[in-house]
């Protein structure tokens, strides 16, 4: 296998499985953070007060820390410290491992940012629920919600493109995701070493889908510019 | 109000000190005791689980998936005189110590080259195999460095924490430690560093005609070492590993996977 014209099917099979992968953890990280996001905000908005602080030092630990270190700490610590490796050696462990590690920085993230859109909302809004007879819950819903989803919308977008290429980070823990199957083929794997293409080719999969997730988010946005 | 705060903070992170501690301890401890019956817990699970990472021709996929290479052939086996099934597991080399300490492997068997970082990190078994640590130049440079003086002039790319960085430390040279050995005959390539130093082995697989570095050639080698397998501290597989390889040396079947994947020359001999 020595010419391009061979090299190219192979290649691409195995970048596009290690692709799947990363899409995987992109849309598992996106459902799980997003709604914990929400709480995790609601926690560190919250009245009662130790409750704020250890909501509010839990993000500051998460985002204080590189994610990396978070993935071998996740992935590592119950085999290190409790003898008792609950991920599992395979792909599918590694694949949970790294998804609750994404889910839990990503949500930190997100909280913060919700939590601006939240606090961006005139307090007019809600003492005109309150006199309107509405609750709490109703006023979140019924009028905060959507306003507060319009204003997030540009942060959220930066986030979600970061999140499309901090997949990458898995590799850390052995997650054959895009780049570590890009890689593969320097070494040598499936007949074809000491190819370098390969590795930089992963590039354009993550250029593609960002472009799809930008004009998406573009859309979006349009949609919401109904009301101002 | 805001003291109180503070002092609140204060207790969360001097308990979380605190915990970190705790736990560091008895890991320790635990590690010494629970360590010595490997071959129970692998036969209990019924599995043994290597680590591995895709090494020509020592570790990698056939046309169907399938793991093969010198390496892997000998894990089937190993496993069979066992009587248990074996797992790969595709790992980050540089974390191979830490996937074992924490139980989500149970050896590295991937042309590991024995050197002191790695026998003190793990429980080694008898050498399997001779390799070396060679430099690997352009080839239009190799004549103006015959030997490792003149080669000192030369910034070196070495993979992090192999036994090639070993080399460069041991013989002065200047260089820079990168992730693995492909990308280390990458930055030769490319002209970021002059030369590279890889094991030989690697070396005969991936440099020279018919590979991506067509312009690149070995030049000297800078030692001879020895492979490997790896298991956690204190295990009483590698034991049992011993054994199974000086009965397959003994009996030829050693040598007849050797010469499947053409490192017969390098075997060495068990006792």
């Amino acid at each position: 296998m020595d010419t391009f014209v061979e090299q190219f099917p192979v290649v691409i099979n195995a970048l596009n499985i290690g692709f799947l992968q990363t899409l995987k953890l992109f849309f598992v990280t996106l459902i799980g953070a997003l709604p914990l996001g929400l709480i995790i905000s609601f926690g560190s908005k919250s009245k009662f007060v130790p409750l704020k602080l250890l909501v509010r030092f839990i993000i500051w630990v998460v985002r204080g820390t590189p994610l990396m270190i978070q993935l071998l700490i996740i992935y590592y610590f119950p085999g290190l410290v409790f003898h008792n490796n609950v991920w599992g050696s395979n792909e599918t462990g590694r694949f949970i491992a790294t998804a609750i590690a994404f889910i839990i920085n990503y949500s930190c993230y997100f909280s913060e940012i919700f939590r601006g859109g939240i606090n961006g909302i005139p307090v007019g809004q809600d003492e005109a629920g309150l006199v309107l007879g509405m609750t709490k819950k109703e006023i979140f819903f019924k009028v905060k919600l959507l306003q507060m989803i319009k204003r997030i919308l540009p942060p959220i977008s930066n986030e979600i493109l970061t999140l499309v290429k901090d997949t990458s980070l898995a590799r850390i823990i052995a997650l054959q995701e895009v780049i570590w199957a890009g890689q593969a083929f320097m070494k040598g794997s499936q007949g074809i070493s000491g190819e370098i293409w390969p590795l930089f080719f992963t590039a354009i999969y993550y250029l593609i889908f960002n472009g799809i997730l930008t004009v998406i988010l573009g859309k979006l946005e349009q949609k919401l510019e109904y009301f101002k | 109000m805001k003291k109180f705060l503070s002092i609140v903070m204060i207790m969360v992170m001097a308990m979380s000190l605190a915990a970190c501690g705790n736990s560091a301890k008895t890991s320790t401890t635990s590690n010494k005791e629970s360590s010595v019956d490997d071959l129970k817990s692998v036969k209990d699970k019924g599995k043994l689980v290597v680590g591995i990472t895709d090494f020509e021709p020592m570790d990698y996929k056939d046309e169907s998936g399938k793991w093969i290479g010198f390496d892997a052939d000998m894990a089937v086996k190993f496993a069979e005189s066992l009587g248990v099934e074996v797992e790969f597991v595709e790992i980050e080399w540089d974390n191979k110590a830490l996937e074992l300490e924490a139980g989500s492997i149970d050896c590295v068997w991937n042309g590991m080259t024995l050197t002191d970082e790695v026998t003190s990190a793990m429980s080694c078994s008898n050498a399997y195999c001779n390799n070396a640590q060679i430099v690997i130049l352009p080839k239009d440079k190799v004549d103006s460095y015959p030997d490792v003086e003149s080669m000192k002039a030369l910034n070196f790319a070495v993979e992090a924490g192999s036994a090639g960085e070993a080399q460069a430390k041991e013989n002065g040279f200047n260089y820079t430690a990168v992730n693995n050995q492909a990308s280390a005959l990458m930055e030769v390539s490319a002209g970021t560093s002059d030369a590279a130093i890889i094991d030989s082995l690697m070396a005969a697989a991936m440099v020279g005609e018919g590979t991506s570095y067509e312009n690149l050639t070995y030049t000297i080698g800078l030692n001879s070492e020895e492979y490997g397998v790896g298991f956690r501290k204190g295990s009483n597989l590698t034991e049992e590993l011993n054994k199974f390889f000086k009965t397959c040396y003994d009996d030829g079947s050693m040598k007849e996977v050797a010469s499947k994947y053409g490192v017969q020359a390098a075997l060495a001999e068990q006792q």
